[in-house]
């Protein structure tokens, strides 16, 4: 819960915040933005049910940058998020809209999903809710292109998560992927695990 | 010209709060589809006293999910409120060193999630302030610890003799009824 003076407005603290935070791993629709030694993470965020248009209220300039938009904290080691994300928590991170197919590029090795974020309203207050996580991303090194799944989250009204699903949806996925990066590589399923 | 400045600020402000603390819902009090929501806070530890409250219907779906809450005394209160999911969204207040502050209620984990499946009187519990630590750059945090007092009891009596147009209302019987049980 917060605290603030009505002139110091939450809008501005939001971006500011926003403003700090290192790079998102890059959305790459093609080859070309992909080095050696880099591969290609394929996979999905859902939610259960799904985000309503008034469940959102961003008032802000570039409101349309938040929208349906999970920022999911990653790092090469897993650890727990027990308080208020860092802004370098989200150094890396994957910026994923929900419902829709994310493509982005990592380094071939694997990675964990620390937990994800997703701004409710920005402007009257600022409100987010945060998405459990402890994940791993099973990229091997050499791997070019890596499907990992459709993680659904399962919510109530009040945002409270009652269950976390991996969903194989592999051949919609792979038809998606092959569109955009052609059918020389093939994409390696590597669903995501939960850590132990 | 500083200090007018400041002024005017305040009061759009106060009036930006105001305006969207009103809830545009025009429910007659007497709807016997209405549920009467109410809860306590004890401010002493804040910056300001309460002024004006608000909660969010965050289900079914609404364009306009927040609902004004009469407050009195550290009292907040609805006896409008239809079915469907409600959380407090946010209180505000000001003081004369202290300025306009408005305090903001989570949309997850917030302790005053209500569910109301059928009409009825619901009480959401008595809450005193608590300010929590923050860094330097950071919004102010505080929580809600929850209290043992008032009761339920006291505060629906406080309500019934003091809440604008309750005791002439078909919540006087309502209320009532409901003393008796919890006696």
């Amino acid at each position: 819960m917060t605290a603030s003076r009505v002139r110091l407005t939450a809008a501005l603290l939001a971006l500011a915040l926003g403003a700090c935070a290192g790079p998102a791993r890059e959305r790459v629709d093609g080859w070309s933005g992909v080095g050696a030694g880099e591969t290609v993470v394929v996979g999905r965020i859902e939610l259960v049910p799904q985000l309503r248009k008034e469940e959102q209220r961003i008032d802000a300039l570039n409101s349309g940058s938040f929208e349906k938009l999970v920022y999911l904290m990653a790092d090469d080691k897993n650890r727990v998020l027990n308080d208020e994300p860092k802004t370098a928590d989200f150094d890396g991170r994957i910026e994923a809209t929900l419902e829709q197919t994310f493509f982005v590029r990592s380094s071939d090795h694997p990675f964990y999903i620390l937990g994800g974020v997703l701004w409710l309203e920005i402007g009257r207050g600022q409100n987010k809710a945060y998405f459990p996580g402890g994940l791993r991303v099973p990229v091997k090194t050499g791997d070019k292109a890596v499907y990992v799944g459709t993680v659904r989250y399962y919510r109530d009204e009040f945002w409270n998560f009652s269950k976390v699903t991996i969903v194989d949806d592999y051949d919609r996925t792979n038809a998606e992927y092959r569109k955009k990066f052609g059918t020389k590589i093939p994409l390696r399923k590597a669903l995501l695990t939960p850590v132990k | 010209m500083k200090k007018r400045i400041w002024l005017v600020l305040s009061l759009l402000a106060l009036a930006a709060a105001a305006g969207c603390a009103s809830s545009g819902h025009e429910r007659n009090i007497n709807d016997p589809t209405n549920s009467l929501v109410f809860g306590f806070v004890d401010m002493d530890d804040a910056p300001t006293s309460i002024s004006y409250a608000s909660i969010q219907q965050v289900a079914p779906p609404t364009e306009e999910p927040y609902w004004h809450l009469s407050v009195r005394k550290g009292i907040f209160y609805s006896a409008y409120l239809p079915t469907g999911s409600y959380q407090l969204s946010s209180f505000g207040g000001s003081g004369f060193f202290a300025g306009e502050h408005r305090y903001n209620f989570p949309r997850q984990g917030n302790q005053t999630a209500l569910r109301i499946d059928r009409p009825g009187i619901y009480f959401l519990g008595s809450f005193k302030y608590k300010t929590e630590k923050s860094g330097l750059f950071e919004v102010g945090k505080f929580s809600m610890q929850k209290v043992n007092k008032p009761t339920e009891a006291e505060l629906l009596k406080r309500i019934l003799d003091e809440g604008s147009g309750v005791k002439d209302s078909a919540w006087r019987d309502r209320i009532q009824a409901r003393l008796k049980q919890i006696k």
